[in-house]
């Protein structure tokens, strides 16, 4: 397994280099001077070429990258351009809330869309399924940011239930700050979720061996949990991996909405004034994550599924 | 081998470990207290407290409560006249015969916080020594362009010595921020990148925290020692939340006192609506709105087009969608400043009141009676767009089509100092020196470059009609300041004549403030920030 896990990392090489060049090609093809956005309008060419030279903004294209390069593989990427500050201390800073976030919404997606999507199963075509599935559609239609927005204006503004912004000081009050972001994210989670269980736990319901078991006298809830569900585990640990991505990505516009620090309210900031070095360095991170996550994801396949073997 | 039931376990317990995982870390602390005064800008976060090297606006509200300048405004208001600045840490002052010499007295027993000693001349000598070292990145050095020297005369004098004439200088670049006194000790001591975060000067307050997160910004609080009234709140905050829902909740909900308002049409209404007993404090004239038109591409090359857009645009109209923060403008200086035209004083010929059938006359004496076509774009960011937006309809009027494009704020930026565009907008700040304006948006050193190192004259006006240059140059080397403000204005009429520039409006800076709190005294002009120890939340 361990060898496995290992090669699977190697793997994954060739994909971050690819991220970490795209980004770097993309940051120098953006229109934007990062010294202008850094000195103002009123800064001289001289105080323009003397920024350029302190942040290695002046080498040839082909060295910048390959020390961009050098820095990702010794964790050291390089200082914003906007305050001057070290990237990692930023990206440590704001790493935690965003993993926070992603992390209790895929919980409350899954707690809430796995009930829904068996209950629809158990009352195919009858009002609870069709309750789920009109909850599925608002889920899909409905942007995070919009959620997000009205979330804050009823239970924050107008309730005063939970916290206008920021994220919070101490386990307890991080806790209460995270909820309704949380909770904003978990809701287009569990839309997914839902329908993914619904159409799974159907297919594997209309299976011979669960056929075998209703004639053998089993119980419901035996049949549809322990025969059913089980079975229509594989399907959903999909889901799971795209809905924990989909979560990390959703993560910069509910950052933003509720104006919590995080990877995606960095990475939104840093592109809005050029700040290279926080870019690459959020990116990476990001595309990490993503590796990370499908590693992950193959990982439980195999502990799900025995039948999968690991060569 | 992990089961799946163990791994389940394993699971649910990672899940519960991982959300305290950083709940060690510090955190931003939103909980509202009597004590501190919350106020938040429309920024993405801090980038530096130092005087010298800040551009973004929203830093300088900590920066004008750590320090004190040499002369300060009278409060809420810009002074009119040289007599109306008043003391601060410079006491009086006298100026030469050729306005070329200006000799300030300094306030004794005035103390650096945190135990850095005396202020005395040696301090303002560095400081302005450093505005205009061009190896230090103060990226307002051009300010100070005027500046030859700072001569130290005694502990408690020092004599600024000018290149050229001014008989303003105490309302020019002396009332900047940038012109904030350090502390030469301090600085030496910390140096220069540890002084952006941590700076020391004489102000009202002085720094506690900057929070490792730059959006929950800095904690200032009350310098026991200050030679001036104390501050009357405790402690100030100033945070940086960018969005603009997230920053109205936050003042909807309590968590702020003030905020930043959003300079576009329907804002203000819309958050009345909320709560009608907010107040809001505007300082004008704020940013100068104009528009240029490049003398490069045609048709704008020829005098009589650039007349018919400028009788197009309803500027009482854009004033009026941008309530309560604009103010028409006459010419370049709004009629705030010395040498602005006022309603009453621009001259008849150069008004160009809201005239479509003037403009139609004009279009068909320039060859081009059905109107013409042309790209152009804007930034994004929501006075630009919203102004841009109303000119696209209004020039409709003359069978002029404007194909508009909204850009990043950064892009669009970008774009435009390359010579890309067609009619150029801009929105900047400037202080009551009526030849500033007019040297950066319409001289010839100031135009606009291919390679984007020119400046913002981006109608090439000065080269593609010369003479602007000359009048310039003869207004700065007039010392007496009567016979300044008219030759100002004759540049002003002229430039309005050759229409290279259409000034649109300025756009005051808006801040919001909750019911309960009192600002102490009524905020009507200046620059974008202004002092908040009189403050108190009742």
């Amino acid at each position: 397994m361990a060898g496995y896990f290992l090669r699977r990392l190697l793997d994954a090489i060739p994909t971050v280099l690819l991220v970490l060049t795209l980004v770097f090609i993309a940051m120098r093809i953006l229109p934007g001077d990062p010294a202008i956005a850094a000195l103002g309008d009123f800064a001289t060419p001289e105080q323009l070429a003397a920024f350029r030279a302190k942040m290695g903004l002046d080498a040839p294209l082909w060295q910048q990258y390959f020390n961009f390069l050098w820095g990702v593989f010794t964790l050291d990427f390089g200082r914003s351009l906007m305050n001057n500050r070290p990237v990692l201390d930023l990206i440590l800073y704001n790493l935690p809330f965003t993993i926070e976030l992603t992390l209790m919404s895929v919980m409350f997606g899954v707690l809430a869309g796995v009930p829904l999507g068996v209950l629809a199963a158990r009352h195919r075509n009858k009002a609870p399924d069709n309750a789920v599935r009109v909850f599925s559609l608002i889920g899909y239609a409905i942007p995070d940011f919009y959620l997000g927005a009205l979330l804050l204006i009823t239970f924050s503004l107008n309730l005063g239930w939970f916290p206008i912004n920021g994220g919070g000081e101490g386990f307890a009050d991080r806790i209460y700050h995270l909820i309704l972001p949380a909770l904003t994210l978990a809701f287009i989670k569990a839309a997914f979720l839902g329908r993914l269980t619904r159409t799974s736990l159907l297919e594997v319901l209309g299976r011979d061996y669960v056929r075998t078991a209703w004639a053998k006298g089993a119980r419901e809830n035996r049949v549809v949990y322990r025969h059913g569900l089980r079975n229509a585990l594989l399907p959903l640990t999909t889901g799971l991996g795209l809905s924990t991505l989909a979560a990390l990505s959703g993560s910069v516009a509910v950052e933003l909405v509720f104006n919590r620090p995080g990877i995606g309210k960095l990475l939104i900031s840093a592109i809005a004034e050029r700040d290279y070095a926080v870019i690459q360095g959020g990116v990476v991170v990001f595309a990490m994550f993503v590796v990370l996550i499908n590693l992950l994801m193959d990982l439980v396949y195999v502990i799900v599924d025995p039948r999968i073997q690991v060569k | 081998m992990l089961r799946r039931r163990s791994f389940l376990k394993v699971a649910a317990i990672a899940a519960t470990a991982v959300l305290p995982l950083s709940a060690g870390l510090s955190g931003p602390a939103t909980a509202q207290s009597t004590d501190t005064l919350e106020i938040a800008f429309s920024a993405r976060g801090l980038r530096t407290i130092d005087p010298a090297r800040s551009i973004q606006g929203a830093d300088e509200w900590a920066i004008i409560h750590i320090h004190d300048k040499l002369v300060e405004v009278p409060k809420g208001r810009f002074p009119r006249t040289v007599a109306e600045v008043q003391p601060s840490l410079a006491t009086d002052w006298e100026v030469s015969d050729d306005a070329k010499t200006w000799t300030f007295t300094l306030r004794e027993g005035v103390e650096f916080q945190k135990g850095y000693g005396e202020m005395t001349s040696e301090d303002v000598k560095f400081t302005f020594d450093r505005l205009l070292n061009p190896e230090e990145l103060g990226v307002n050095r051009s300010l100070y362009h005027n500046l030859e020297s700072v001569e130290v005369d005694g502990p408690y004098k020092v004599v600024f010595q000018l290149k050229q004439p001014d008989p303003l200088f105490p309302l020019g670049p002396l009332l900047h921020y940038s012109a904030s006194i350090i502390s030469k000790k301090a600085f030496e001591e910390k140096g220069s990148e540890a002084f952006e975060r941590d700076p020391v000067g004489t102000g009202p307050y002085m720094l506690e925290t900057v929070f490792e997160n730059p959006s929950e910004g800095v904690l200032l609080t009350r310098n026991p020692d200050y030679w001036g009234e104390p501050a009357k709140m405790p402690k100030l905050h100033v945070q940086y939340i960018a969005d603009t829902t997230a920053r109205t909740l936050a003042l909807l909900s309590g968590d702020v006192h003030m905020i930043e308002g959003v300079r576009a049409p329907g804002w203000v209404p819309s958050i009345k609506a909320r709560n009608a007993d907010l107040h809001f404090d505007t300082s004008s004239p704020g940013s100068f709105f104009t528009i240029q038109m490049n003398m490069q591409k045609p048709p704008f090359d020829n005098q009589k087009v650039r007349q018919a857009v400028a009788y197009l645009i309803d500027r009482d109209t854009i004033a009026e969608a941008m309530a309560p923060i604009s103010q028409r403008t006459f010419g370049l200086n709004p009629p705030s400043f010395p040498a602005g035209f006022t309603e009453e004083t621009v001259p008849e010929a150069v008004r160009y009141d809201y005239n479509p059938e003037k403009a139609k006359e004009l279009l068909a004496e320039a060859g081009l009676p059905e109107g013409f076509s042309f790209d152009s774009y804007t930034s994004q960011r929501e006075d630009y767009q919203s102004i841009a937006l109303m000119i696209q309809d209004m020039l409709r009027a003359g069978g002029i089509e404007m194909n508009l494009e909204v850009k990043d704020h950064t892009a669009f930026h970008a774009d435009q100092a390359t010579n890309t565009n067609t009619i150029f907008l801009r929105s900047a700040a400037y202080p009551p020196v009526p030849t500033q304006a007019i040297g950066e948006q319409l001289s010839s050193a100031s135009e606009v470059k291919n390679d984007g190192s020119g400046g913002p004259n981006f109608s090439h006006y000065g080269v593609a009609i010369p003479g602007i240059d000359d009048m310039l140059e003869e207004a700065m080397a007039e010392p007496n300041l009567e016979a300044r403000i008219e030759k100002v204005q004759a540049i002003e009429e002229k430039f309005l004549t050759d229409m290279p520039l259409l000034p649109i409006v300025t756009n005051g800076y808006l801040i919001v403030r909750a019911p309960n709190v009192d600002l102490g005294y009524e905020q009507k002009s200046g620059y974008a920030h202004w002092r908040l120890t009189d403050a108190v939340v009742n």
